[in-house]
């Protein structure tokens, strides 16, 4: 698809599309970034958490005396110490401090602060909570049956009709598709339905939760910390805390990963709390071990997906039931899981029918294109089955199927251009799709979906005296943003990218930005980023025509200088971006562009994925030999970074489908809190990720842009599992494959005569 | 005795009285020193973000290894160079090769992880002088978790390091010689003794001190490498009273062959053993590259994972299956056992107070003889082993004339399989011989059901590689290992 065809302008970028290096990548290298624990202030205390070693409990009493008696202890809080809040922040609150139940293993329960890490955590050892054990459930579909242990009392089935009478772990049942499911099976020629299961994965970070807290007698607070959205944090301390969010300063420190697992707050408000009682900063650093225990991990599944098929491949109808259980709280993203699980398609019948369950276990998180793995992991095994029992190539197969430029999506509205199409091309056509496989070898294909967003988004653009440029945007920078902000500003400007020093500004010196998610960073701040470029050349304008005495209507901006509009204007020398700036104080005083936006036309990316996997049918161990990640990016503005995003999409996949589980004992504790039991793929794991950038520009966007940093996770696990699959002859429909499942999978075909 | 500990922060001589003998050097650098490049991601060993590069006196020259900071008690660094992210730089500023190759191939994301990238690649810049296979780069990478790029442009990075540098023409290379000066003036004799009266660490010289410390202090916690016990302090926040450190005592460190012997000093790390032992062992040598990562072969010993006792140590099956001896010494009086007769049961080790471990003679195979060891683990670098399994096999007129069958991760110490041994034992090495075997395993092991795998898991899996053994000691030809080529990878 060219540009016109979806109404762009044909541009010939300067800067966008090429590779500048990154402002941040010194400070990285040499130690000087500053990340979440790296900050300290004068006075600092040692904040810690106690954390409830029970999966579900009632408590009947906090006793803090002892602790509170320990020399060198300045402050302890628990849930008497946050704020009433409404009903959208009740379940926040209640999961950064538990209030009449300890819900999970590891819910905090208390918090102290004091002069050193071990007084607190001597203090800890001495605050006494008198706990009521009470029944517990950690698994999705133990939690729906009937003589499950309640977490909640005040949750009854919504979405349901007659409506239930009693409290139960089923939050909402949702309901998407159109057409009759029934009526599409019967005109099928093979219909296939298999039950999945998937794993709770963690998102993986390196850098753990970290924060400083700051409030002084006045009211007044600061807090430094690491979060996808330091907007959202202030706003939500704020209200945990019971002050005015003016009153609240936020600075985002650097980032050490997120992957949606830095979007919500667990320790900001505690560290707050405990230094408004303590009248000291206070200092939270989570252990490892806490952030598996008490942070936001993915949701574990159980699933059921059914698809039928004519001889010629066209799909004529697909149904999906979805379990997710999403912790302690209501939430999980089963919604999205379901709304995404189909979106590949242009189908006449589908129905996705979603639960979400709550159980003993942390409250979930966002993780990269939320829900969506999972429902295509069932969605796109069934259709890699569908291909070989009609005899069709799987890629044939589903591009008989793909959606195109006005489909019909199965949750709701049409797409516009969509790229699609051109991902199952070019994969296609890719080498890796004809290379020869060995023995116990096998290849895997799959697609993916996912919406991208938008949002409300602030930047600000300074244009300094000597011609360089200060862009403060409001997202924290978690792919590479900086860079890519700083070639768009210095694209649309026409200047130099060094020129651009692009910084992320703490929450006083903004308007409110959405956090850094939903992969709408390029997007919206992107997009925000090049209207305030052109609020300012604007000015630029303004002050070239009074210079020369013109209408600004009379002057165009060209290659970073103003110039008069045509012969009619005027005759007078091009200014510079920098000459107009250097003279500003005469002509009316500081240049700068802003730009305060809610985002719409987020486009919708698909991406295609190619595996190769190897299987030891002796040990049921399985390796990645070769990975091919096709993605849209609708026009990728750092090239490297884009292929960043579809690589680290792409491993993180690898991991959860091989690997990485929570793994929950009988007492409903967390059995491996720790990166030695809990295991994300290293080098040696892996082999050369390939990348294949696809553009088919977003019309929302000036330069066409697509979100691309969440939709590279929504395809590994389906293509992992339909390679392992293929090398193991037999299909696998639990994650993650590790050798045991996979044998036990070589067994049972065995047994059942089918290997 | 001398009461304070000293090292070389950088190029600068420190000297430290440590009252906190179990301070890591981690919180040494990120709280006293307020040198944050170096990370703590996990606080175990596991994630690398907290790699430092120390630098120590080999035959007179520097060799620079990495190590995690998180569990190296800062006592440990006397006689040492400690090196970190903020040492690089060149005197005018300009990034070190290192950094430059890692800023240019877009090896930082996120970037929390990459001052320990920075030091591992450092280190292998420093000890390698051409350009490394991606092997080697897994290697030295393996220790270090990245999650936000897949790798591959820190690979690139690694390779860059070599396209781009000077290797030369290097600061520390130039520094070299008056880095050896400066550490041979702060290496004596005397023990070190520091803490806070009622918590002690020391760390002698030598054997003889050493001996007579253990014997005096009956009670005290041995510390070798420290990468399980370093774990014991910050994990499970235990309180250790006094640490005896062996690292020091130059003996301990001694490592050579004899005619029919190779003979590892208790206080050899698998980096410097690897090789030696890989030149008789090759299988073995394998598996050490695959224990834990290079940070901990970099600070892990032989001897501690063997005194150490755990079920699910890599050292103990294999050198069980070699025939190894442990020598063990109390004050003046020595005494040696068959390794397996080491290890009496869950936690017990046959082990006396005031004893430690010396030294371990591991038999240089006879001619004949087939070895090969296996680990089985989720992912192939830096895991637990679920099940670690090793056979020695000498065929004699067709019959096996020696056979020796140890695993770990089967039972609650590394254990031989006496059953099955004996199924083989005199009989011909065939088909049945080996099923018969395989079937005894379930006689000579109860494996329990954890996190790493069920009971029947390994189970399975312990008889499969019994028979992969015999079908790579009968079918020379036979593709049976996934990873890698030849004999060099144990999946």
């Amino acid at each position: 698809m060219t540009n016109s065809e979806t109404g762009l302008k044909e541009r010939q970028f300067k800067i966008v599309g090429t590779r500048p290096l990154r402002p941040d990548g010194i400070d990285k290298v040499t130690g000087r970034a500053r990340f979440g624990a790296d900050m300290a202030a004068p006075g600092m205390l040692v904040g810690k958490i106690l954390r409830s070693p029970h999966a579900h409990a009632r408590i009947r009493s906090i006793d803090a005396t002892k602790a509170l008696v320990l020399p060198g202890v300045k402050a302890v809080v628990t849930h008497e110490d946050f704020a009433e809040v409404g009903a959208d922040l009740q379940d926040v609150l209640e999961n950064v401090m538990a209030q009449d139940k300890a819900l999970y293993d590891g819910h905090a329960v208390a918090a102290v602060a004091a002069i050193s890490a071990g007084v607190a955590r001597k203090a800890l050892r001495l605050i006494e909570v008198d706990y009521e054990i009470l029944p517990h459930v950690t698994d999705v579909e133990a939690a729906m049956a009937a003589e499950a242990p309640v977490l909640h009392d005040d949750i009854v089935t919504s979405g349901v009709e007659p409506a239930p009478k009693t409290p139960s772990n089923v939050v909402h049942r949702h309901e998407f598709g159109h057409g009759d499911v029934a009526e599409g099976l019967a005109q099928a020629d093979v219909v296939i339905e298999h039950d999945f299961k998937t794993a709770a994965t963690h998102q993986g970070y390196i850098e753990p939760h970290a924060c400083v807290g700051s409030v002084g007698p006045d009211g007044q607070g600061e807090l430094w910390c690491c979060t996808q959205g330091h907007f959202w944090v202030r706003n939500t301390c704020a209200a945990l805390l019971g002050m005015d969010v003016s009153h609240l300063r936020v600075t985002a420190s650097e980032i050490g990963g997120g992957f949606g697992g830095k979007t919500t707050v667990f320790i900001d408000p505690v560290a707050l709390a405990l230094s408004r009682k303590a009248g000291r900063p206070v200092k939270i650093v989570m252990s490892r071990e806490e952030v598996f225990r008490a942070s936001g991990p993915t949701s574990s599944t159980a699933m059921t997906v059914k698809i039928g098929v004519r001889r010629d491949g066209r799909i004529t109808a697909g149904e999906a039931v979805l379990k997710f259980q999403g912790g302690a709280f209501a939430g999980s993203p089963v919604d999205l899981g379901a709304m995404t699980a189909f979106a590949c398609y242009d189908l006449e019948h589908v129905k996705t029918v979603a639960y979400d369950v709550v159980t003993n276990r942390p409250k979930q998180a966002a993780y990269r294109a939320p829900g969506a793995p999972m429902a295509a992991f069932a969605v796109e095994s069934v259709i890699d089955e569908l291909a070989s029992k009609i005899g069709m190539d799987p890629i044939e197969l589903r591009l008989k199927n793909a959606v195109e430029n006005g489909s019909q999506s199965s949750y709701g509205p049409k797409f516009g251009p969509v790229g699609l199409v051109e991902t199952l091309v070019a994969a296609r056509e890719h080498e890796h799709y004809t290379a020869p496989l060995g023995a116990n070898q096998g290849r895997g294909i799959a697609s993916g979906f996912w919406f991208n967003f938008g949002g409300q988004t602030c930047v600000s653009l300074n244009i300094n005296a000597d011609g360089s440029v200060a862009l403060a945007v409001g997202t924290p920078d978690i792919g590479g943003s900086r860079a890519s902000m700083g070639q768009m500003a210095a694209e649309e400007l026409g200047i130099g990218y060094d020129k651009v020093r692009t910084i992320v500004a703490d929450t006083a010196s903004l308007g409110y930005n959405d956090i850094s998610e939903g992969s709408r960073v390029t997007f919206s701040t992107g997009l925000a980023t090049i209207q305030a470029a052109r609020d300012a050349i604007g000015k630029l304008c303004g002050r070239a025509a009074q210079t020369w005495g013109i209408s600004p209507d009379a002057v165009v901006w060209e290659d970073g200088y103003a110039r008069p509009a045509g012969a009619n204007a005027g005759e007078f020398p091009p200014l510079s971006l920098a000459e107009i700036a250097e003279t500003a104080a005469k002509t009316g005083g500081p240049i700068a562009g802003h730009c305060e936006v809610n985002a719409a036309g987020a486009g919708v990316s698909f991406a295609t994925h190619l595996v190769d996997a190897e299987v030891d049918p002796e040990t049921g161990r399985a390796k990645i030999l070769r990975y091919t990640v096709v993605q849209d990016a609708g026009k990728a503005i750092h090239p490297s970074y884009v292929e960043g995003q579809y690589q680290g999409g792409a491993v993180q996949g690898v991991g959860w489908a091989l690997n990485e589980e929570y793994i929950y004992g009988e007492d409903g504790r967390l059995q491996n809190p720790s990166f030695l039991d809990y295991r994300i793929p290293v080098a040696s794991d892996l082999p050369m990720i390939d990348t294949v950038i696809v553009e088919v520009p977003n019309p929302g966007h000036p330069y066409g842009v697509r979100g691309v940093g969440e939709t590279s996770i929504v395809p590994p696990l389906a293509a992992i599992a339909n390679a392992v699959s293929a090398a193991a002859g037999v299909r696998l429909t639990e994650l993650p494959m590790s050798p045991p499942r996979v044998l036990r999978g070589i067994d049972e075909a065995a047994a059942n005569g089918k290997a | 005795m001398r009461e304070q500990v000293r090292f070389l922060l950088g190029q600068e001589p420190r000297e430290l009285t440590v009252t906190d003998p179990t301070m890591t050097v981690l919180d040494y650098l990120r709280g006293e020193q307020r040198r944050c490049g170096t990370k703590e991601g996990c606080g175990e060993g596991d994630c690398g973000a907290c790699t430092v590069v120390l630098g120590r006196l080999n035959d007179g020259r520097v060799r620079y290894e990495a190590v995690n900071a998180c569990i190296q008690f800062l006592p440990t660094l006397d006689g040492t160079q400690l090196l970190t992210v903020e040492d690089l730089k060149r005197p005018d500023g300009s990034l070190h090769t290192v950094q430059q190759a890692m800023v240019e191939t877009d090896g930082s994301q996120c970037g929390f992880c990459t001052p320990g990238f920075i030091m591992s690649m450092f280190a292998l810049y420093q000890g390698t002088p051409n350009p490394p296979q991606r092997q080697e780069i897994d290697d030295c990478l393996a220790g270090n978790l990245c999650r936000c790029t897949g790798y591959g442009p820190i690979i690139a990075a690694a390779e860059r390091m070599y396209a781009i540098g000077d290797r030369t023409g290097d600061a520390f290379r130039r520094l070299a010689g008056q880095t050896v000066d400066s550490l041979a003036a702060i290496s004596d004799q005397e023990t070190v003794c520091v803490g806070d009266g009622s918590r002690r660490f020391f760390a002698p010289a030598t054997l003889d001190d050493l001996a007579d410390l253990v014997l005096a202090h009956p009670d005290a916690q041995i510390l070798a490498g420290g990468t399980d016990i370093g774990l014991w302090v910050t994990k499970q926040l235990r309180i250790l009273d006094t640490i005896i450190y062996i690292g020091r005592v130059a003996e301990l460190a001694e490592f050579g062959e004899t005619d029919s012997t190779i003979e590892i000093g208790a206080a050899v790390t698998y980096s410097a053993a690897m090789e030696l032992i890989a030149g008789h062992y090759p299988d073995l040598g394998e598996l050490f590259r695959r224990l834990g990562a290079v940070q901990v072969r970099n600070a892990g010993t032989i001897g501690g994972n063997i005194a150490n006792g755990s079920p699910i140590g890599d050292s103990p099956p294999p050198l069980i299956a070699a025939g190894a001896t442990l020598h063990l010494r109390r004050g003046k009086d020595r005494r040696s056992l068959p390794l397996e007769a080491y290890f009496i049961d869950y936690g017990k080790q046959d082990r006396q107070p005031g004893e430690f471990v010396e030294r371990i003679t591991l038999p240089k195979p006879d001619a004949g003889t087939q070895f090969r060891a296996y680990k089985i683990s989720k992912r192939f670098d830096q895991d637990i082993s679920a099940v670690c399994a090793a056979f020695a096999l000498r065929i004699e007129n067709g019959r096996v004339a020696h056979i020796r069958i140890a695993f770990g991760g089967m039972a609650a110490t590394p254990k031989r399989a006496n059953q099955a041994e004996q199924c083989l034992s005199g009989r011909p090495w065939s088909e049945a011989s080996v099923a018969s075997a395989i079937a005894a395993l379930a006689q000579d092991f109860q494996p329990i059901t954890d996190m790493r795998a069920s009971a029947d898991y390994r189970l399975r899996v312990a008889g499969n590689l019994l028979r992969k053994f015999f079908i790579e000691t009968t079918q020379a030809s036979a593709a049976t290992r996934v990873v890698g080529a030849g004999n060099f990878a144990h999946v």
